[in-house]
C-alpha cells in the first residue's frame, strides 16, 4: 500500500492524503453509526482531473474507492463496506462555478453543500427548488444527485433533486471523463438541457448510490423564489394516518401546486410533546394527534388566497380537523420549516429524542394509497419483534422505539416516508454492549425486508439496503443481471463503491 | 445567514480540513475509542487541540434557534463538555499537555509567578499602582486576570478612570494567582488545585461579597468552573465588568461627553466564554446602546451563531497561525457589517483580533479598527 500512497501523494500533495489511523476512523462512518468501515486512506482532490489520476491507478491496482461528500447518508452509502479501500472526500470540491441567470441554471461542484448553494442563489432571489435532504446543511449537491434526495423542502412542488439536473460531468471508474445532456455536444457553450444528444445519460448516475461514476461537476435548474407564501398547520384528531393520505390525495387530485405537505404522525407528535421538543403543541394541541401542514408559494397575493382556500376545504372538510394559529409559537410548524428552513434541522432530531439513540432508519417513496397500510405494518413487525427488543430495552431501561417519522409529499402521487427503528447505541452508561449491536443490525435488516415486501422504492441505499435487495431477491433477475453487466462494463474491476449491491459475487 | 459554516477551524484549515477537525469526524473517532477500536496518543491530542472550543458545533447542530421547537439532543449534547472529557482523558492518559501548553501550566505553577505569561508575580501588579480608588479590602473585588495586567495594561487603567469617573472604589489584592483558566481549558484540572483555593481563600479575607473581571475567560473560570470544582456555590458572586458597566449606566453613574454630530457605527463581537459558554449576549449589547452617539450594528453571525475569534481552547498558545486565520474572517465579517469599530470584551479576543488585523493591508486596516469596550467607553467621557 506504501507505492500505492506515493503515487496517490504525488497526484494531490502531501496535505490532502492521509492514513492515519485517526482520520481514517473520522471517515469510517456515517449518520448511521452502526455500519463501519475504516478505509485505508483518505485522499481530497481539488478537481475532476486528480479525481481521474486517482481512480486510474485505484483502477491498475483494483483498490475500492468510496466517494464521500457530507457524509449523511443513512445506510453506510459513504465509507468502505469492510475495512478498506480509498474514501474520496469530496468537500474540498465546493466551488460555484457559474450562474447562468439568463437561463437559470447553476453550475457547481460537487462536493458544494445545499446550503451553500442557496445561500448564494438567496441573494439573486433564487433557490434550488427542491432542497435537497433533510441534512442539506452538511450533504452535497453530489450526493443529492447519487440518492435523488428529498427532504429538505420543496418536494411537493419541485420531486426529488434529480428532477432539476441539467448536467453532470463524471469521472468513469476507469478515469475518463463524460459530460451528459446538452454538453454531450462540444460545441455547447454551457449546459442548457437534461435530454437530448442521445440517451439520458445522466439518469444513469442520478440515484446510482455512488456505483457508476464519480460526480465532480453538476449543472440544476434553479428558480425564481415567489414573493408570496402561506403555511398553515393543522391537527387530525381522527385516523390521521388514514385522513393525511386522503388530503395528499386530494391535493393531487385537485391539481394544487403546493410547495410543501407533511404530515407527522401520532407517535412522533405524542413523544415529542412529553420530551418537550414541541412548546408550542403542548397547550395548543388538547390531544395529542397527528399533525399536517402544507406551504404554497404564488406570484400574487390572489393567486396565494385562491390556493389557499382550495387546500383548506380539503382540509377542514374532513371530520374534526382543525386549524391551528398563524404564528410558530400557535403551533404553525409550517411556518418554521419555510421561513427557518426547518427543513435542514427537523430530521436527524427526532432521532435523538433520548440520549444515545441512533437512526436505523427506512426512508424510502411509496404511493400515497399504500402508507396507511405500511404504518400499521410496522406497529405488527414491532409487536412480532417484542421478545428481541426487549434484550436492548433490558439494558437501556427504555424500549427503542418503532414507527415513522414525517410523511412528506414528493412528485406524482407519491410520498417519502421516513419510518424505521430508533434504537439505543452499543456504548451505554459506560459499558460496550456488544449484544447491542447484534440486536440492532438484526432487527434493522428485519424491518427493511418487512416494509421491502410492499413495494416501496429505495432512495438511499447504502451499505445495508442495496445489499438486503440482492440478498431477498428483489430486484427481478432479469433486472439485476442488466445492472451488474452495465457495472462491470463501466467498472470491470469493481472498484468504485465496492460491496453495494454484492456485485462482487458473494450473492 | 452562514449557519451551514459550523466550524472556525474546519473554514480556516480551508482544503486541509479532513473531518477529524470538526465535529462530525471528531464524534466518530470518540464512537471507535469507547469501542475499544482506537487508542489514546500523543498524535490523537494534536488533533483535538485544534478546537477552540467555541461551542458553535452544539449551536448550529442542535439549536433551532427558536423557542417554540427544542431539539432534545441540545439538552444532552454539549459538544463543548464532550471535547473537554476527551482532553481530561488525554491529559490523565499522559499524552497532553502539548508542548505549549505545559510550558504555560508550569509558568502558572511556579511561585515566583502565578501566571502563564512567566513574568515575575510583582510586574502583574503594577498597573494598580497610585489608583486611589483601589482598596485592599471592600465588597466589590476585581479579579483582573492575567493578560490585562500583563498584556493589556491601559485597559485597566481605562476602567479605572470609568470606575474613578462613577465614584467607585474597589478591592484588589497584589496576591491574586492566575484563575487557571488556561489549564482547565487544556483538560488539566489537576494542576489548577492550589490556584482555585488560593484565590477563593483570597477573595473571602478581602471580604467581597462581588468580585468582577473584565476578563472573559476569568468570569467564565471563576463563575462556572470554581463551583464545579469545588463542590459548592463559592461565598461571593461573579460578574462580568459589562454586568457591572449596566449598573452603573442604568443609574446614570458614568459621565458621557455630550457626542459631537457624527454617530459611530459599531458592531460587537460575542466572546465564546461569555456568549456561548455563559449566556451572556444582551448586556454588553445594553452597555453599547448606552454610549451616546453610537449606533450598534450586528455582524451576519452574532450572539450564539457568533463566528469564533480562534484564540480560546488552547488555540492561541499552541496553533497561533490557526487562531489568526480564524480572526481574519471575523475581521472581514466586521468591516462587512459596515461598522468602524469591532468591540469586543475579552482580552484574549482583543489579543488575536489584533494580530489578525496586523497582518492585514493598509486598505483593509482602514476600514476598522479593534477596541476593547472598556477602552470605547473610557474615550468616551
Amino acid at each position: 500500500m506504501s507505492d500505492i500512497y506515493q503515487k496517490l501523494e504525488k497526484i494531490v500533495s502531501k496535505n490532502y492524503i492521509s492514513n492515519s489511523e485517526y482520520i481514517r476512523h473520522a471517515y469510517s462512518r456515517n449518520v448511521d453509526p452502526l455500519l463501519q468501515g475504516v478505509p485505508d486512506i483518505v485522499i481530497r482532490p481539488q478537481d475532476t482531473q486528480e479525481i481521474s489520476e486517482i481512480i486510474r491507478i485505484a483502477s491498475e491496482e483494483k483498490i475500492p474507492i468510496y466517494p464521500r461528500g457530507g457524509g449523511d447518508c443513512e445506510f453506510g452509502g459513504s465509507k468502505p463496506i469492510g475495512n478498506q479501500g480509498i474514501v474520496l472526500d469530496m468537500k474540498r470540491m465546493n466551488n460555484i462555478i457559474n450562474l447562468d441567470e439568463d437561463n437559470l441554471i447553476a453550475t457547481v461542484e460537487a462536493g458544494i453543500s445545499w446550503a451553500k448553494l442557496n445561500e448564494f442563489l438567496s441573494d439573486y432571489g433564487l433557490y434550488t427548488g427542491c432542497m435537497g435532504p433533510g441534512s442539506g446543511m452538511t450533504a452535497s449537491i453530489g450526493g443529492g444527485i447519487s440518492h435523488h434526495s428529498v427532504g429538505g423542502g420543496g418536494c411537493a412542488k419541485y420531486g426529488a433533486c434529480t428532477n432539476q439536473l441539467v448536467s453532470l460531468e463524471v469521472v468513469l471508474p476507469t478515469g475518463e471523463i463524460i459530460e451528459t445532456g446538452s454538453q454531450a455536444n462540444k460545441f455547447s457553450k454551457s449546459p442548457f438541457n437534461r435530454f437530448g444528444n442521445g440517451p439520458d445519460l445522466a439518469g444513469l448516475f442520478c440515484g446510482d448510490n455512488g456505483i457508476f461514476g464519480i460526480k465532480t461537476k453538476v449543472s440544476l435548474q434553479v428558480f425564481p423564489r415567489p414573493p408570496y407564501a402561506e403555511y398553515k398547520t393543522f391537527v387530525l384528531n381522527r385516523k390521521s394516518a388514514q385522513v393525511s393520505a386522503e388530503i395528499f390525495s386530494d391535493i393531487r387530485h385537485k391539481g394544487i401546486d403546493v410547495y410543501d405537505a407533511m404530515y407527522i404522525m401520532d407517535l412522533v407528535v405524542n413523544i415529542g410533546c412529553q420530551q418537550g421538543l414541541f412548546p408550542m403543541w403542548e397547550d395548543n394541541l388538547k390531544r395529542k394527534k397527528g399533525i399536517f401542514f402544507y406551504t404554497i408559494e404564488a406570484n400574487t397575493e390572489e393567486e396565494l388566497e385562491a390556493k389557499s382556500k382550495q387546500l383548506d376545504e380539503i382540509i377542514l372538510n374532513k371530520k374534526r380537523t382543525e386549524e391551528l394559529g398563524s404564528e410558530i409559537s400557535d403551533g404553525n410548524i409550517a411556518k418554521w420549516h419555510y421561513e427557518e428552513q426547518g427543513h435542514w434541522q427537523f430530521y436527524h432530531n427526532l432521532w435523538g429524542m433520548f440520549p444515545a439513540l441512533e437512526p436505523l432508519t427506512a426512508e424510502c417513496f411509496t404511493p400515497i394509497n399504500s402508507y396507511p397500510e405500511i404504518l400499521t405494518d410496522i406497529d405488527m413487525w414491532d409487536v412480532e419483534h417484542n421478545d428481541e427488543i426487549q434484550k436492548i430495552t433490558n439494558i437501556t431501561g427504555q424500549r427503542p422505539i418503532t414507527g415513522s417519522g414525517p410523511i412528506l409529499l414528493i412528485d406524482g402521487c407519491n410520498v417519502e416516508l421516513t419510518c424505521g427503528f430508533t434504537s439505543f447505541s452499543s456504548y451505554h452508561n459506560g459499558e460496550y454492549h456488544e449484544i447491542i449491536d447484534e440486536v440492532n443490525i438484526k432487527l434493522w435488516k428485519s424491518l427493511l425486508e418487512r416494509v421491502t415486501k410492499h413495494g416501496v422504492q429505495w432512495y438511499m441505499m447504502g451499505e445495508i439496503m442495496s445489499q438486503i435487495m440482492v440478498e431477498i431477491g428483489a430486484y427481478p433477475e432479469d433486472f439485476y443481471s442488466f445492472m451488474k453487466s452495465m457495472k462491470k462494463t463501466l467498472d470491470p474491476n469493481l472498484i468504485l463503491s465496492r460491496g453495494k449491491y454484492h456485485f462482487g459475487g458473494k450473492k | 445567514m452562514g449557519r451551514y459554516l459550523t466550524c472556525p477551524v474546519k473554514e480556516a484549515l480551508g482544503d486541509e480540513a479532513f473531518e477529524i477537525y470538526f465535529s462530525r469526524g471528531r464524534m466518530a473517532i470518540l464512537k471507535s475509542i469507547l469501542e475499544g477500536k482506537l487508542s489514546l496518543s500523543r498524535e490523537l491530542a494534536e488533533y483535538v487541540y485544534q478546537c477552540s472550543e467555541c461551542g458553535n458545533c452544539t449551536e448550529v447542530c442542535h439549536m433551532t434557534q427558536n423557542d417554540n421547537i427544542i431539539l432534545n439532543t441540545s439538552k444532552w449534547i454539549d459538544h463543548v463538555e464532550v471535547w473537554d472529557a476527551l482532553r481530561r482523558d488525554l491529559v490523565k492518559a499522559g499524552y497532553a499537555p502539548l508542548e505549549k501548553h505545559a510550558r504555560l501550566i508550569e509558568l502558572m505553577n511556579r511561585e515566583d509567578m502565578k501566571n502563564p505569561y512567566g513574568e515575575l508575580k510583582v510586574k502583574k501588579y503594577e498597573w494598580a499602582k497610585g489608583f486611589s480608588n483601589i482598596k485592599e479590602k471592600g465588597e466589590l473585588a476585581i479579579f483582573a486576570g492575567c493578560t490585562m495586567p500583563l498584556r493589556q495594561r491601559e485597559t485597566l487603567k481605562n476602567m479605572m478612570k470609568i470606575l474613578e469617573a462613577a465614584g467607585k472604589e474597589i478591592a484588589y489584592s497584589n496576591d491574586e494567582w492566575c484563575c487557571g483558566s488556561i489549564a482547565m481549558r487544556i483538560g488539566d484540572y489537576k494542576s489548577v488545585e492550589e490556584e482555585v483555593h488560593h484565590n477563593i481563600d483570597l477573595f473571602k479575607k478581602m471580604g467581597a461579597k462581588i468580585v468582577f473581571s473584565p476578563c472573559a475567560g476569568c468570569y467564565r473560570t471563576l463563575k462556572k468552573d470554581y463551583p464545579e470544582y469545588i463542590g459548592e456555590d463559592l461565598p461571593f458572586e461573579v460578574k462580568h465588568i459589562t454586568e457591572l458597566l449596566i449598573e452603573m449606566m442604568n443609574n446614570k453613574e458614568i459621565p458621557f461627553k455630550t457626542p459631537n454630530s457624527k454617530t459611530i457605527k459599531v458592531t460587537y463581537h460575542d466572546p465564546c466564554h461569555l456568549g456561548r459558554h455563559m449566556g451572556l449576549y444582551e448586556i454588553p449589547r445594553d452597555v453599547i446602546t448606552n454610549i451616546p452617539g453610537i449606533e450598534l450594528i450586528e455582524m451576519k453571525r452574532n450572539k450564539n451563531n457568533a463566528w469564533c475569534c480562534g484564540a480560546g481552547g488552547g488555540v492561541k498558545s499552541q496553533f497561533p497561525d490557526l487562531a489568526v486565520e480564524i480572526s481574519k474572517e471575523r475581521i472581514h465579517e466586521a468591516i462587512e457589517s459596515g461598522a468602524e469599530i469591532l468591540l469586543t470584551s475579552c482580552p484574549f479576543c482583543v489579543g488575536n483580533l489584533t494580530d489578525a488585523y496586523n497582518e492585514m493591508d493598509s486598505e483593509t486596516k482602514e476600514n476598522i479598527k479593534v477596541v476593547d469596550l472598556i477602552d470605547f467607553i473610557a474615550s468616551r467621557l
